[in-house]
């Protein structure tokens, strides 16, 4: 297939190919980086939180109209775990303050020396049960807590801290990056004279922040075991049990007493959709307009190709007359097709780039890796060959009888 | 001629509608995709309170100690100690000023049966209603000296109102809350600013969503030790216990000032840098950094509170309306190139290549209107869904005649720029080669 008589048609008459062209590198270039910030967000919001089977678990929180009292807190949680463990369905019961990904609760900078300026923020998970077990948490090395390990404290009265503590993997390569092991090793949290020190007794594989941050920070956790009065419960049911077990939790604890409280649950399924859900919306968004920026750019080059056969009926005839087969006529418009395709993805990458560079500076993105760019290029190719086959099997059926006649 | 034109071009839209309704179409989403992104952009970034907005002001303190302090860097909390703000509202600087904190909580049901109404609002100091100018459907704010009294007293908004009561005047009322009584004074009317300014760090629903129900003085919140709900951020060690927790570095608290005028805000940096001082000298603030005071639009600069996802939606729409024009470009010379000689025909009877533009211009201006009719609805759906699908705008914005204009504007000079090349093809057009047969 001779290439340079295409080249030089094409040359002759710039319009319509310039556009094209046009067109595929701008789709190219916009298709690209959505589509890879579209994968970003998708790689966010499916990873684990360290709760193992979250279909299964939920949150209660008793939040009293009128504020108890330390004794009082303390009469209720227990009266709240009778109630919670013997509502049937119920697996496993933990008093804690806080839930990954939820976006609500307390971090606290943490440092393995007190003499340290910096400090690393880590979610500070206090339970008076077993988060471990009820969350499901990987225990890597070392043990759960022990009853005897919790500590009873009334924060209005003192500031007597827990002796021991579990951490997360990733927080204890942070903090201890060259230690193989750093059970019994020691943990302060804050720096400093009032650094309160505690012990490592534990690792768990993962249990990601309350706010389950893009970053290395979303990783990084401790779990203290101290009974205080928080008032918030995760229960963990068995499976399919979930919905109705919240609702009847919910009814029981309502009558708790003994003055009116208000009940809130949320299943922790919920919560990493509220979690995510501005990162799905946006992913959506670029999706759709992906799909019509691959929509328009066909449809521009089935027009054009289409006026572009309408304006050359004669030569085609003419040339069909000479003895040019319909498959001759097929691959003469596919190969232009390519040409004009190839010259726009090749624009297009550059500009995709360069997109990309504006992107990373002004709205904190990565670099577009190169599969992403080979990918954009490939779909353009297929689309382009797609939209033009209907043309040109239409330009390749034009008889030549009529096509040369003048009228 | 213009109208003759225009009818032309009306007539020619029917004379191919595959092609036309192509065009149309292409060119309304390109818009509505545009307008929709950049709507909500701008009702995000938008100036709650453009009249007074520059009379508001937040001062920001920093308690900070020197542990990992790098001169220059940003303070660790937006808000401040309880002593600071006690400390600024007994200064009487500026003719009003408040101090703001969230809370939630849980009103009594008058009969033991019925469930607990679940209220979030505000912890704030008589002069807020005035400062940022708030509607009253009933009743109005409490006194100054209600704030010195401590007095149990609460405004309710609208919508919190008719919850409990309907459409009835509450005001007189008593209610329950945290164990306390509280006498309804006021109720609000319909109030949303967007973003809600006054408190941009809350608990129930962030800058763009939800709304407070209750207002509570903030000397009475005190009194009765009621919580927050919002972010506290303490440095160091705290003292246990509801007065140590006042006592404390903690910064838990957001202030506002108002001034006369623009140029009273000097007056109050002043007073501030001398407050700082002050407290240098009993040993606070040891970084000694610059004591800053932000005005509404400049707080909502420094809090970045336009997401990027919103501006990276409205530079995607603006690039989609780029493919969108250039297409469109390419449907207008297939459509111009098949008139060859119907313009052939006009020139030899007359008419000047001007005027041929002006014809096929005007034509380009009639597809842009029946763009951007189009592109109008397309252009609300578009809001709706994204509105909805950030749950991060309560508030949608509404179909006002700057969105109206806007889209027709964009539509009609989107299409004309589109129309430029084609136009100017078709006025090459060469009367002798068209008029030969065929």
């Amino acid at each position: 297939m001779e290439i340079r008589p295409i080249f030089s048609a094409l040359l002759r008459n710039k319009t319509a190919p310039l556009l094209v062209a046009i067109q595929v590198a701008i789709s190219l270039a916009i298709l690209t980086n959505a589509l890879y910030i579209v994968n970003n967000r998708q790689a966010v919001s499916v990873r684990p939180s360290g709760v193992t089977d979250e279909s299964t678990l939920f949150r209660l929180a008793i939040i009293p109209i009128t504020p108890l009292n330390f004794n009082e807190n303390i009469a209720q949680q227990q009266r709240a775990h009778q109630i919670l463990k013997g509502i049937p369905g119920v697996l496993s019961v933990a008093a804690t303050n806080q839930m990954p990904m939820t976006r609500s609760g307390s971090t606290s900078g943490v440092a393995r020396d007190r003499k340290q300026v910096k400090s690393t923020p880590a979610s500070d998970y206090y339970t008076s049960d077993s988060l471990v077990a009820t969350l499901g948490l990987k225990l890597l090395e070392g043990r759960d807590f022990a009853s005897d390990d919790v500590l009873e404290s009334d924060p209005a009265l003192s500031n007597e801290y827990p002796k021991v503590v579990i951490l997360t993997q990733e927080l204890a390569r942070q903090l201890y990056p060259d230690a193989g092991s750093v059970i019994g090793k020691p943990l302060f949290f804050g720096t400093g004279n009032d650094a309160e020190e505690v012990r490592i007794i534990g690792v768990v594989e993962r249990l990601q922040s309350v706010g389950a941050d893009s970053s290395a920070r979303g990783e990084y956790s401790t779990i203290l075991p101290r009974r205080t009065d928080f008032a918030q419960y995760a229960v963990r049911t068995e499976p399919g049990q979930r919905d109705r077990v919240m609702k009847e939790a919910a009814e029981a604890m309502r009558k708790i007493g003994p003055a009116a409280v208000t009940i809130k649950t949320k299943t922790v399924a919920a919560d990493r959709s509220s979690r995510y859900r501005s990162d799905m919306a946006l992913a959506g968004l670029l999706v759709t307009v992906s799909a019509l920026l691959l929509l328009i750019t066909a449809s521009g080059i089935v027009g054009m190709t289409t006026l572009w056969v309408a304006q050359r009926r004669k030569q085609i005839g003419v040339r069909r007359a000479l003895g040019a087969r319909k498959i001759d006529i097929l691959r003469y418009f596919l190969t232009e097709n390519i040409l004009i395709t190839t010259g726009g993805i090749a624009s297009g990458l550059l500009l995709a780039v360069a997109l990309n560079q504006l992107l990373v500076s002004q709205l904190e993105l990565t670099k577009l890796p190169v599969n992403y760019m080979l990918a954009g290029a490939g779909i353009f190719w297929l689309l382009g060959i797609g939209a033009v086959y209907g043309p040109a099997l239409r330009a390749a059926s034009i008889s030549p009888a009529t096509a040369t006649r003048s009228a | 001629m213009f109208k003759y034109y225009f009818m032309l071009g009306v007539r020619s839209l029917r004379r191919n509608p595959a092609l036309t309704a192509l065009m149309v179409l292409t060119l309304a989403v390109g818009v509505a995709a545009s307008v929709s992104t950049l709507t909500i952009l701008q009702v995000m970034s938008g100036n709650p309170i453009p009249h007074k907005s520059d009379r508001l002001l937040v001062p920001l303190l920093d308690n900070g100690s020197l542990k990992g302090y790098v001169p220059g860097a940003k303070p660790d909390d937006i808000q401040m100690t309880y002593r600071d703000a006690a400390n600024l509202l007994a200064s009487k600087q500026g003719p009003r000023r408040t101090v703001v904190y969230g809370i939630e909580g849980g009103i009594e049901p008058e009969r033991a049966d019925l469930p607990v109404v679940e209220v979030s609002g505000l912890a704030v100091s008589s002069d807020y209603f005035a400062m940022f100018e708030t509607p009253f459907l009933y009743g109005g704010a409490w006194s100054e000296k209600e704030d010195g009294n401590k007095a149990g007293v609460i405004v309710l908004s609208r919508l919190q109102s008719e919850k409990m009561y309907g459409k009835a005047n509450p005001v007189g009322k008593h209610v329950r809350l945290h164990s306390n009584d509280f006498q309804i004074v006021g109720v609000l009317d319909t109030w949303n600013p967007i973003p809600r300014y006054t408190h941009l760090l809350n608990g129930n629903g962030g800058s763009f969503n939800g709304e407070d129900g209750i207002f509570i003085p903030f000397s009475t919140a005190i009194r009765i030790e009621f919580g927050q709900s919002g972010s506290t951020t303490c440095n160091d060690h705290v003292t246990p216990g509801y007065q140590g927790f006042l006592d404390s570095e903690c910064t838990w608290l957001q202030f506002w000032f108002e001034s006369k005028s623009a140029s009273d805000r000097v007056a109050i940096q002043n007073y501030l840098n001398a407050y700082a001082g002050e407290q240098r000298k009993l040993g606070r603030f040891p970084r000694n950094s610059e004591n800053k005071l932000y005005n509404v639009t400049e707080w909502l600069d420094y809090l970045g509170v336009v997401r990027s996802d919103s501006k990276l939606s409205v530079w995607l729409s603006f690039g989609f309306l780029l493919l969108c024009l250039v297409n469109t470009v390419g449907l207008l010379l297939a459509k111009f190139s098949v008139r060859a000689s119907e313009v052939g025909v006009r020139r030899a009877l007359g008419a000047s290549r001007a005027e041929i533009f002006k014809q096929f211009l005007i034509e380009t201006a009639v597809v842009g209107l029946a763009g951007g009719l189009l592109g109008l609805p397309l252009s609300f759906l578009g809001m709706r869904i994204i509105a909805d699908q950030s749950a991060n705008l309560s508030v949608v914005p509404g179909m006002d005649w700057m969105m109206l204009g806007i889209t027709f504007l964009l539509s009609v000079s989107a299409s004309i720029l589109a129309g430029l090349l084609p136009t100017w093809r078709a006025c090459q057009v060469t009367p002798a080669l068209q008029l030969k047969s065929q």
